[in-house]
């Protein structure tokens, strides 16, 4: 058996064995209405998916964490690799990153609402604003990790500083962007489901929060699985590209 | 006449925290083109430091290094360097990408690289290994790799800070006799550092010996007058051999 089948084989009976354990607990442990089974979840959770109500939810919070992680990220690596590249912007910067990264995204929401308004907008700039600082981190810490001998290299090969700098630092830099990217992501959902409980029309946070309010504790079990499962399947692309990157990342040959 | 690396009175002085240590004092070394120099010294004599200022990487605080009548202001493409550990490779290159980076520097065209990559590839005996990543090569061939990218670029000599240094024996001796044949082909000027008397010994048209620090400077120097390949089990080489030794041998115990 190869080591790939032997851990899809492995997901599949670690969830399975989470869901007899549910089962279980929820019939012998904690018998109440409050905790359904998983059996009446999975039913809720289809009819919700064949009434569209599901997809529309995921879709509305995955847009928001696409969009913001994008717009954050798109911030995040050019000022990190000029913090990393260039002493006067870390020092001019790193009192920013260090200063902010202390402030929640969640602690913004208030503000971000007063701002923006509790449409998209105020999504889409925390999402933004969780994931700048840790790319940026990241970033900064891969280019100065870029190992000296590297970089020699390429100067007694003829490398301007520009060419070390694309050709050396940039490339060797990128596993620590993706995994900057990565912790990144954990965030945003943290972030979305935060700011929906808060103040939104739609989105996963909100269906729980809508859920609470009628009591339909089937809805908050099939909100929670879903963001699981959509932030296992998130995790996993980013873990498979930084797997591709990380040992042969190629720029442009 | 002057000659073709030319370092005059060289010296090195850290500072740090823990204040100033003079690493080197008053190198003086001349290498005709061609040669084949072995610097040789025990652990902390000034071996890289020396090569550092040659290469560019460091600017001696005392004195001048010459390269051809020029003096040396950073590194550059004349002077190609093969680094003692392997960490200088770019991962996310395969080992012909590796070896044409120079020449992609230099904007030649893709098909031109791959040709010239290919020679080099041969040359240091990794035919057919050109698709490979530095993570899915041996600590020989890495070496092999960085060695053919140093070439490939065609400088005007070679720095090679103990290549070998990380290798087991056996590889060491195969890689040995692999550049010997490389250098009787080409002919490039070579500064070669180790630690290793043998390996000196095997390789050198002439062997430094340095004093050890502070204030590492250049001992002696033993002209080694054997062809290639070396028969290094012949009486000849073994008494270079113990020459040598015998000056390494004073520098690490002086008071005998
Ligand atoms: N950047 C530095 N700052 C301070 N001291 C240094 C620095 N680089 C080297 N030295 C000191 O200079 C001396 C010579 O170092 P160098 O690396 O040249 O030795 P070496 O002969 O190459 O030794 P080895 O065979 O172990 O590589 C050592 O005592 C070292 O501690
Ligand atoms: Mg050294």
């Amino acid at each position: 058996m190869n080591s790939r089948s032997a851990t899809v084989i492995g997901y599949v009976l670690g969830f399975a064995l989470l869901f007899v354990i549910w089962h279980l607990a929820s019939q012998y442990l904690v018998s109440s209405v409050l905790f359904p089974s998983p059996f009446p979840v999975f039913e809720r959770g289809w009819v919700l998916l064949e009434e569209g109500l599901l997809q529309e939810s995921i879709w509305a919070s995955m847009r928001r964490i696409i969009q913001g992680f994008l717009l954050g990220s798109a911030i995040g690596i050019p000022v990190g690799l000029a913090i990393g590249s260039f002493r006067p912007v870390r020092l001019l910067l790193e009192p920013w990153t260090e200063f902010f990264r202390f402030i929640p995204a969640v602690a913004m929401i208030t503000v971000a609402v007063i701002w923006f308004g509790i449409g998209e907008e105020s999504k889409i700039f925390l999402i933004a604003y969780t994931t700048v600082f840790v790319v940026i981190i990241a970033t900064a810490a891969g280019v100065g990790a870029v190992g000296r001998d590297k970089i020699r290299a390429a100067q007694c090969l003829g490398a301007n500083k520009f060419q070390v700098f694309a050709l050396v630092a940039l490339p060797a830099t990128v596993p620590y962007i993706l995994t900057g990217m990565r912790l990144a992501m954990a965030n945003a959902f943290v972030t979305i489901v935060a700011a929906e409980l808060v103040a939104s029309n739609d989105g996963l946070g909100k269906m729980l929060w809508d859920a609470r309010l009628f009591m339909q504790v089937e809805d908050i079990f099939v909100a929670l699985i879903s963001l699981g499962l959509l932030g296992f399947a998130t995790d996993r692309v980013f873990r498979l590209l930084i797997r591709a990157f990380a040992g042969r990342f190629n720029p442009t040959m | 006449m002057v000659g073709f690396v030319e370092l005059d009175g060289v010296g090195m002085t850290f500072r740090g925290r823990t204040g100033a240590y003079e690493a080197v004092r008053d190198f003086n070394l001349e290498l005709s083109e061609g040669e084949f120099f072995c610097l040789l010294g025990t652990s902390g004599c000034g071996k890289t430091t020396v090569m550092n200022m040659l290469a560019g990487f460091d600017t001696p605080t005392a004195g001048q290094i010459r390269l051809e009548g020029k003096p040396v202001r950073g590194p550059g493409a004349d002077r190609g360097v093969v680094f003692q550990g392997h960490d200088s490779l770019y991962d996310w290159l395969t080992a012909r990408d590796n070896i044409a980076f120079g020449l992609r520097l230099r904007g030649m065209g893709r098909s031109e690289r791959r040709a010239i990559a290919d020679r080099f590839l041969n040359m240091v005996g990794l035919t057919g290994q050109g698709s490979k990543h530095p993570s899915e090569l041996s600590g020989g061939m890495k070496q092999r790799i960085q060695i053919a990218r140093a070439l490939a670029n065609d400088p005007r000599m070679l720095l090679m800070d103990e290549p070998f240094g990380a290798l087991d024996a056996m590889t060491r001796a195969v890689l040995q006799t692999e550049l010997s044949r490389i250098w009787s082909e080409n002919r490039k000027t070579v500064l070669f550092i180790t630690h290793d008397i043998e390996e000196a010994c095997a390789l050198a048209t002439r062997v430094g010996v340095m004093k050890r620090g502070p204030g590492g400077t250049l001992k002696a120097v033993v002209p080694i007058d054997l062809p290639y390949p070396r028969e290094r089990t012949s009486d000849a080489f073994m008494a270079s051999f113990r020459q040598v030794h015998e000056l390494i041998h004073a520098e690490i115990h002086p008071h005998e």
